[in-house]
């Protein structure tokens, strides 16, 4: 019987999608109104008791349940709060008809008393008749009133079996323009149910609006317009959730009155054509200047350099943006770009991989270098996802020692770069926030699907379809997948045995001192032991935990699991993970190229076609549904081709469209009319600092992915990104992800406090700009003018995976050393000769290693004392807080007006990627002239443009 | 530890004093009653300062002493009387002996989570950390609530901290000093302390310049959330950077002699002396950091040299230092680790060790209101777990938010809109405002 309640479930999914689709065509499909019964306020209206009593019995699931929902009852407030209220509680949102039931019919309760209907608490407390804190619900004699009456008459009808599928929920007008404010719409919705009842169930559906100011609704279904714009209202009933697309046009030209504009791709066609409804007229094409910053700074993760800029806005080509778009799409950057998005995607968390592998082996370069490889290739975005999604640690054929063999020889090399020729992502499925079905089932549909469904871990989806049983089913995929420090597939224990006796590893250590041991012999060159992912043999065994909170969820058959309004999966097989990419990869797919495209697009625009970019919720339905359609269609018939879906967005006008509104636009941030002013994500930020401060060379090597950058540190985590380097301060100063939640909002592009302070007065700016290999010092060398002022300390490595891998500092070398001291002398006391003979060589190692780098290091030894002596002057010039005029045997030396417009045009160059308006020009120009001295005076004017807001956003 | 007396030994101002833990005491109603009489003295703290223990305290060998114990479970160390009749701690807080009248002691609070990280998010929210949202931590609610001047920035962590700004946002964020001050010197904070030789005049000139140059986006600015942001951002930075006034908060080489000597040369007691000045200087909320206390091995010798006197040199003053200034009724005080220790002492050196053990653990609070010269709630026999009710780290951060006259209960809306009540499930302890 649970059975037939879930598969007919499982219908509903496809319905809904239907829904709220429909509005798009014209034809009304459904019967004539005459079969459609009237709503349960005119059925159930019956002013006073002298009119015949009413014999319909109304159904639980069709009208008592909505109707609870609709009164409120059910809500986070009241009695739908996990706690309850009063004793009661009701499940959020409802949809658990059980357990609404159940607690109805709570023995001792007397929320309803078969014997004496009219003494229930449901009719009595919500007409204030008995103290409810709730307040009045509904009148005394009300049609709500009735329900309730005669379904309690009628003994409390719920027949648990007879869960029935809403075929449709249509709601109609199907798209509503409003003219002015004011103006009034009234959404009548009819329920159409597997039985072939068609009802108006106007009254008892919830109402929401995804925009207040634009449109509002009121809980009879009434929707009320408000400011210029366009939004969705949302009708709620039973499982379905139906969005009406509200319009009101933000200027006067629309349909003949609109402009004619020529589409240059369909991407702008179907931009135009939403436009066109709203009367909002796009802005010009931005200048080509303007082009290069953005698509740099988006495809590639940072500025362009000053002589590419050049060459691009004199070059007269009218292709010329086009093969742009293809040559930054073929940059090192591209892939160090796109690998970190992805990384963000997938939940690359150092901090989350830190128990997996042996000791001192980082995962998460592997991953990095994984994704990126496959980038560089371009690989398809399915194949991609494949690898993730059905990742093993052996190849076919291998055999445990030979993957120990092959693992050993990758991790030897800390960049990580060898680990992306074998197929498989094990390290996603190794995450410890990624071990629980729970946090699996939550995790994967974040990454793959673009789909929040963790609220249906609890109670029923708000705004989605989903409910705690869907949530249940679709949990049970992921099953029998482990990968721990400690799994390995039954035929390796022997081989894992032997390996571990050959070592000559001490038997008694487990978890962390044996990674520790097993770390320390890899770093002396052994082969040692893995751990690997396996897959449990399901069998039947897999069992629906059924982890209900003080309710019982209803227990569907325990080998089974659902795809997520999909159908359902047998789980005796090896490995269900297959079953899933064959899902992802289905055409009618209604999530996985749209929750990529989506996203892909946010980036480039600063706002998804569906807004947030990860929550392609049903009632929160696309801003163009058309252009998300095109999108998610190409992707998949180009053979899931990412850099076709880079090429069909950054080619098109809208893309290329300048940030300077007109009348008709600048109100508009949903459909793209005009480019959005976006703060540079963190890495970019520091990227694109650096490269602006460094000299042309180093800038160069900036493009080139030639030298460490933000863009390729590995792994993320709200530890790791706080790290105390200077790096690590300005990554998490600028809100770089910490992928740990499962949200795109892990990453924060909101301006703070804390960035402005950096960029005007870190210490890392201001050695930026000073530094020897940073433009000011080029610019004082080339004219012969004293170097910037105190010499600076080399800015710290930043750890990087894609070129030389982090370095260990002397601090941290000693600290090993004396910890493998230690270790020896307890192998010593406890007569282990080849754990003793290990770490000798271990010791020998670290020594050699602390030698050289102290050798490097006494040159910036000087550096930093050169710093510290520099903040003692600091110190004594703010306490005395008078000018420090530079007396010394530096020469004065006037700019000439030459030297000051070079100047003035090439820090322009490089900062904001333009050369400066003639205004500009003066004001720089005076500025150079009036400082005390010209390195004094450059340094400030390239300080001042870093810190514009024209630097620090995209635009 | 009255009650490991013998019965008659206990006075009956002992009882009325420890009475408080009884589990009456905790009750709601109870609290609501008190409330409802006026009895409860609230939202007296303007600002806070947090002192993180990291690593885990050692509860047996600091605040409560079980002398009565086995000796696998007791320990080297001998309680002592404090100023305040019947309320005892270890022998190596002298200092803290003598100002027991200024903070209470919290016994007996439990939770589950034995992991640093896991355990430190949950003292430093109040709210136990979900896999899905992080939580924000006490600074980032506080600096949210209660803004300050615009050249004050509302939330500094000395060096840094454990509290994450979380779903509120990185602009609730901490401003982290990055080093911790030394006595008598000048102390430099990253992006405060003006860098590199400039000076104030020259900065000026170059924020002219700046203000001169930075026009491009003249004709949208009013329109723009993010163009209004950052020039809000920007005049604050500047303002923070160039007015004396926060620059000379930090510098605690400016402190009056007299003050200054009565905290120690460490680090942690000159943090102490700096969070005060700050605090004086209307920064909301300053978080402090004295970590060490993981001892696995060797747990006795650490507690003895090291941790336990700076832990009673800089809280010490800390405390008295806040009173002599007339802060300490206005600034609310928490003292935690993310859990206490094992019970029972390890063999894993040569003298033991303690681990990880969150089952039962303390945490001190003082000022803002919050009743001092107290101990609530009790551990057992072995302090191995709570004698009757257990207080909750959530229940330490609903009575910490209500000092502050913060609604430990009301929502706010993630980045997802979805409505997170701020401490899930605390509840304000009656006691420290009785």
């Amino acid at each position: 019987m649970i059975w037939s309640n879930n598969s007919m479930r499982s219908c509903s999914f496809f319905f809904c999608l239907v829904v709220s689709l429909s509005w798009q065509s014209a034809t009304r499909s459904y019967a004539n109104d005459s079969e459609i019964l009237s709503g349960l306020s005119e059925r159930f209206a019956r002013p006073d008791d002298t009119k015949p009593a009413l014999t319909e019995i109304p159904s639980f699931q069709k009208h008592v349940g909505p109707l609870l929902g609709r009164l409120g009852c059910n809500g986070r407030a009241c009695h739908g709060s996990f706690q309850g209220r009063g004793g009661f509680q009701l499940s959020l949102f409802g949809y658990d008809f059980q357990a609404d039931y159940d607690a109805l019919l709570k023995e001792g309760e007397n929320r309803i008393d078969l014997a004496k209907p009219l003494e229930s608490l449901i009719l009595t407390k919500p007409v204030s008749d008995e103290l409810h804190e709730g307040g009045l619900r509904y009148k005394h004699g009300g049609w709500e009133y009735w329900v309730l009456r005669n379904w309690l008459e009628a003994k409390a009808p719920y027949e648990k079996e007879k869960i029935l599928t809403l075929k449709k929920l249509d709601v109609t007008p199907r798209e509503i323009v409003f003219g002015s404010a004011g103006e009034k719409r009234q959404l009548k919705a009819v329920a159409h149910w597997e039985d072939g009842t068609i009802e108006d169930v106007t009254c008892l559906c919830r109402f929401q609006t995804n925009d207040p100011a634009t449109a509002t609704v009121d809980e009879s279904g009434l929707v009320t317009s408000g400011e210029q714009g366009d939004t969705h209202v949302v009708a709620f009933y039973d499982n379905a959730v139906s969005p009406i697309p509200v319009l009101r046009p933000m200027s006067s030209q629309v349909g003949d009155k609109y402009p004619e504009l020529v589409a240059s791709t369909t991407v702008d066609r179907l931009v135009l054509e939403k436009l066109s409804k709203l009367g909002v007229v796009p802005s010009d094409v931005c200048a080509d200047a303007e082009f290069l910053r953005r698509a740099s700074l988006d495809a590639t993760g940072t500025l362009p350099t000053v002589e590419e800029i050049s060459a691009f806005t004199s070059d007269p080509s009218p292709a010329k943006r086009g093969v742009k778009i293809d040559e930054l799409l073929n940059r090192p950057g591209y892939a160090a770009q796109w690998a970190t998005f992805l990384c963000d995607m997938t939940g690359n968390n150092d901090d989350q991989l830190r128990n997996f592998l042996p000791q001192r082996i980082q995962p998460a370069p592997q991953w990095y270098q994984w994704v990126y490889q496959r980038l560089q290739q371009n690989m398809p975005y399915d194949q991609i996802v494949e690898g993730i999604v059905t990742a093993q640690s052996r190849l076919p054929g291998e055999s445990y020692a030979q993957y120990c063999e092959a693992m050993s020889a990758i991790c030897q090399d800390e960049s990580g770069k060898k680990f992306a020729d074998r197929p498989g992502l094990v390290y996603f499925w190794a995450r410890i926030n990624f071990r629980t079905e729970e946090e699996r089932a939550i995790g994967f549909a974040y990454s793959f699907l673009g789909v929040r469904i963790q609220c249906a871990q609890c109670h029923k989806h708000p705004f989605d379809q989903w409910s705690k049983a869907d949530f249940e089913n679709f949990q049970r995929l992921f099953t029998g997948i482990q990968a721990n420090q400690n799994t390995m597939a039954s035929d390796a224990r022997e081989q894992y045995t032997a390996m571990i006796d050959q070592l000559g590893v001490d038997k008694s250590l487990k978890g962390n001192q044996l990674r520790r041991a097993l770390g320390d012999l890899l770093a002396t060159g052994k082969t040692i032991p893995f751990p690997e992912l396996t897959v449990r043999d399901n069998g039947g065994k897999a069992k629906g935990k059924g982890k209900a909170k003080g309710k019982k969820a209803e227990q569907p058959p325990a080998n089974q699991a659902k795809l997520l309004g999909g159908e359902w999966i047998d789980l005796d097989q090896d490995d269900v993970r297959s079953k899933l990419v064959q899902w992802l990869r289905m055409p009618n797919n209604p999530y996985f190229a749209r929750a990529l495209v989506n996203r892909v697009w946010t980036q480039y625009f600063g706002y998804g076609i569906v807004n947030p970019s990860d929550d392609l919720n049903l009632a929160n339905a696309p801003s163009n549904e058309a252009l998300m359609s095109h999108l998610a269609e190409g992707f998949i018939a180009n053979k899931y081709d990412l850099k076709w879906l880079h090429r069909e967005i950054m080619n098109s006008d809208a893309y290329q469209r300048s940030w300077i509104p007109n009348d008709s636009n600048k109100l508009d941030k949903r459909n793209f009319s005009h480019a959005t002013l976006r703060r540079l994500p963190a890495e970019s930020a520091y990227d694109a600092t650096w490269m602006a401060l460094a000299n042309d060379e180093a800038a160069q090597e900036v493009v080139k992915l030639g030298r460490p950058r933000a863009l390729t540190i590995a792994g993320a985590s709200a530890q790791a990104n706080r790290g105390n380097d200077d790096t690590g301060y300005a990554l998490s100063v600028f809100g770089r992800s910490v992928r740990e939640t499962n949200c795109d909002c892990d990453r924060s592009n909101e301006p703070s406090l804390l960035q402005t302070v950096f960029l005007l007065n870190d210490g890392v700016v201001h050695n930026l700009l000073k530094n020897s290999n940073g433009w000011v010092a080029s610019i004082a060398k080339k004219y012969n003018w004293p170097a910037p002022a105190a010499a600076s300390k080399p800015n710290s490595p930043i750890r990087n995976a894609v070129m030389d891998s982090k370095g260990p500092t002397l601090e941290g070398l000693i600290k090993q050393l004396e910890r493998v001291t230690e270790r020896k002398k307890e192998a010593q006391t406890s007569g282990n000769a080849d754990l003793v003979a290990t770490l000798e060589n271990r010791i020998a190692q670290l020594e050699q290693q602390k030698a050289k780098l102290a050798a490097r290091n006494s040159d910036s030894d000087a550096a930093e004392k050169a710093v510290a002596d520099d903040i003692e002057t600091e110190t004594k010039d703010v306490s005395a807080n008078s000018v420090a005029i530079p007396t010394g045997d530096s020469p004065q030396v006037a700019i000439t007006d030459d030297q000051a417009r070079w100047i003035a045009e090439q820090a322009y160059l490089r900062s904001v990627s333009r050369k400066p308006s003639d205004s500009e020009l003066v004001t720089a120009m005076n500025y150079l002239k009036s400082e005390t001295s010209p390195t004094v005076a450059v340094e400030g004017l390239l300080w001042s443009l870093v810190n514009t807001k024209e630097f620090i956003l995209n635009h | 530890m009255t009650l490991h007396r013998t019965c008659d030994g206990q006075s009956r101002r002992d009882f009325i004093r420890v009475g408080a833990l009884s589990s009456a005491g905790f009750t709601l109603a109870n609290y609501l009653r008190l409330a409802d009489a006026g009895e409860v003295t609230s939202n007296r703290g303007k600002a806070a300062i947090f002192i993180d223990l990291a690593g885990g305290p050692s509860h047996l060998d600091s605040f409560d002493l079980k002398p009565q114990a086995a000796k696998e479970f007791r320990g080297t160390f001998n309680p002592i009387a404090t100023n305040v009749p019947g309320m005892e701690i270890s022998e190596h807080l002298p200092k803290l002996a003598k100002c027991a009248d200024k903070y209470a002691i919290l016994r007996g609070v439990s939770h589950t989570l034995a992991a640093h990280r896991l355990g430190s998010e949950y003292v430093n929210s109040g709210s136990r950390p979900l896999a899905s949202l992080e939580y924000p931590g006490y600074g980032a609610v506080v600096s949210k609530q209660m803004p300050t001047d615009p050249d004050i920035p509302p939330f500094v962590a000395i060096p840094r901290g454990n509290q994450r700004a979380g779903f509120l946002g990185i602009q609730y964020a901490p401003l982290n000093t990055g080093n911790t001050p030394v006595a008598g010197q000048p102390f430099g904070v990253r992006g405060i302390s003006l860098g590199s030789g400039l000076t104030v005049e020259q900065i000026e000139r170059r924020k002219g310049l700046l203000n001169d140059i930075d026009t491009t986006f003249a004709s949208i600015e009013s329109q723009s959330q993010l163009l209004t942001g950052l020039d809000r951002f920007s005049d604050k930075a500047f303002a923070v950077i160039t007015s004396p006034r926060a620059r000379q908060a930090f510098d605690i080489s400016l402190e009056s002699p007299a003050f200054a000597a009565q905290f120690d040369s460490e680090a942690f007691s000159q943090s102490c002396l700096l969070a005060i000045r700050l605090i004086e200087a209307g920064v909301r909320f300053v978080s402090l950091q004295l970590g060490g206390w993981d001892t696995h091995t060797d747990n006795f010798t650490k507690l003895k040299d090291v941790q336990l006197p700076k832990l009673d040199a800089g809280l010490s003053s800390l405390l008295c230092g806040l009173e002599q200034r007339g802060l300490l009724e206005a600034t609310s005080v928490m003292v935690t680790g993310e859990f206490g220790r094992t019970p029972k002492i390890n063999d894993r050196s040569k003298e033991g060790g303690r681990d990880h053990y969150p089952r039962c653990m303390f945490m001190l609070v003082a000022g803002g209101g919050m009743k001092g010269g107290q101990v609530i709630g009790e551990s057992d026999e072995t302090a191995s777990a709570p004698k009757n009710e257990a207080i909750t780290p959530d229940d330490v951060a609903a009575s910490f938010y209500y000092s502050l006259g913060i609604d430990h209960q009301q929502e706010f809306d993630t980045d997802t809109g979805r409505p997170i009540t701020l401490v899930r499930d605390g509840k304000v302890i009656p006691a420290l405002f009785g």
